[in-house]
C-alpha cells in the first residue's frame, strides 16, 4: 500500500515530516473525516436544557450502544452508578477533544504542499490521539484480539476485510514511526 | 531558625495524618487495562506525555499492563483521578478510577 519507506521522521528541533502519495492523503483525509461524524453528539431531541448543553453536561449518562463508540468513549468506572454519572459530565468534552484531534489531521493533510506534512510536537500528539482512534475504531471491526493477527494476515485476497486489515497495519507502522522520531527527542 | 521550621514541617505532617484518618481519605488510584490494539510504544510515550514519567519508568508500567493485564499509573485525590482517567481516554487507552483500598 506504501511506497512511504520511513514514515515520519524528525527534522530539526520540533519538526516531524513524512511525505504521502496522494492515494495515502487520502485514505488518511477519509478516516479523519469518518471519525469525526462518527464522534458527533448524539441527537438528542428531549435535551432542552441549553445552559447544561453549553457548559458540557448531557442528558446521557449510559454508555453508547454502538461497539465501536463504546471502545473510543469507555467507561472510566467499574460500578455502573459512577461510571454514569461520570460520563454525564465528561463524555462530551470528550468527544470534541477527539473530534479536535481527527480535524487536526484534516486540517494538515489538506494544507500539504507536494504531499509533505510537517507537525511540531503538540500536533503529532494529535496526530497520535486520532491514529490510534481510528485504530481502535478499525480494530473493534476486524475484532482484534491479542492472538488474532495471524488470523488476519491470512484473510482471503477477496475478503474485504483484507483491505481494512491492510489499513489497520499501515497506519499503526505509521503511528510507530512518529512515536519513533518523537522519543528520539526525548533521549 | 532551621530547628523551628523542622517543627512546624512535623506538625503539619501530622495535622495531614490525623486529617486523613478522620475524614477517612483513602488515596484514589488511576488503572490502565491491557488492550490488543494499543502498541506498546504508543502506551509508552502517552505515559510520559501526560504523567511526565521518564522513559523507563514509563516503559515498566506498560509491561505490567502487558503481562499482568493492568497496572496502577497514577494515585491522589478522586479529582485528580478523574482528570488522569478523562486524559487517558483522550489518548485512547482503557482507564478506570477506584479507590485505593479496593481490590484491583
Amino acid at each position: 500500500m506504501s511506497e512511504v519507506q520511513h514514515g515520519f521522521f524528525r527534522h530539526g528541533d520540533n519538526a516531524y515530516l513524512a511525505n504521502f502519495t496522494e492515494a495515502e492523503r487520502e485514505v488518511l483525509l477519509n478516516l479523519a473525516e469518518q471519525i469525526i461524524e462518527l464522534l458527533a453528539e448524539r441527537v438528542d431531541h428531549h435535551n432542552d436544557d441549553p445552559l447544561a448543553a453549553m457548559v458540557g453536561i448531557t442528558v446521557h449518562d449510559t454508555p453508547p450502544e454502538d461497539e465501536v463508540l463504546l471502545r473510543l468513549l469507555p467507561n472510566a468506572y467499574a460500578d455502573q452508578v459512577d461510571a454514569s454519572e461520570f460520563r454525564r459530565y465528561t463524555e462530551s468534552t470528550l468527544r470534541q477533544k477527539k473530534q479536535a484531534h481527527a480535524m487536526a489531521m484534516r486540517m494538515h493533510i489538506k494544507a500539504a504542499v507536494d504531499g509533505v506534512i510537517e507537525l511540531d510536537h503538540d500536533s503529532a500528539n494529535a496526530w497520535l490521539g486520532a491514529m490510534n482512534d481510528v485504530r481502535l475504531a478499525l480494530g473493534v471491526r476486524l475484532k482484534v484480539e491479542e492472538n488474532t493477527h495471524q488470523e488476519l494476515e491470512l484473510l482471503a485476497p477477496d475478503d474485504p476485510m483484507r483491505g481494512v486489515y491492510a489499513v489497520y497495519s499501515w497506519l499503526g507502522w505509521l503511528q510507530e514511526s512518529l512515536i519513533d522520531a518523537l522519543m528520539d527527542e526525548s533521549q | 531558625m532551621g530547628k523551628i521550621k523542622e517543627k512546624i514541617d512535623v506538625n503539619e505532617k501530622i495535622e495531614e495524618e490525623l486529617k486523613a484518618i478522620f475524614s477517612g481519605d483513602i488515596p484514589w488510584v488511576t488503572i490502565v487495562w491491557d488492550d490488543p490494539v494499543n502498541l506498546m510504544t504508543y502506551v509508552t510515550y502517552v505515559l510520559m506525555e501526560l504523567f511526565g514519567y521518564s522513559k523507563e519508568k514509563a516503559h515498566e508500567l506498560m509491561m505490567k499492563v502487558h503481562t499482568e493485564g493492568k497496572a496502577v499509573v497514577s494515585t491522589g485525590s478522586r479529582e485528580e483521578m478523574e482528570h488522569d482517567v478523562a486524559r487517558l481516554h483522550e489518548y485512547g487507552l482503557w482507564a478506570t478510577l477506584q479507590r485505593g483500598d479496593q481490590a484491583l
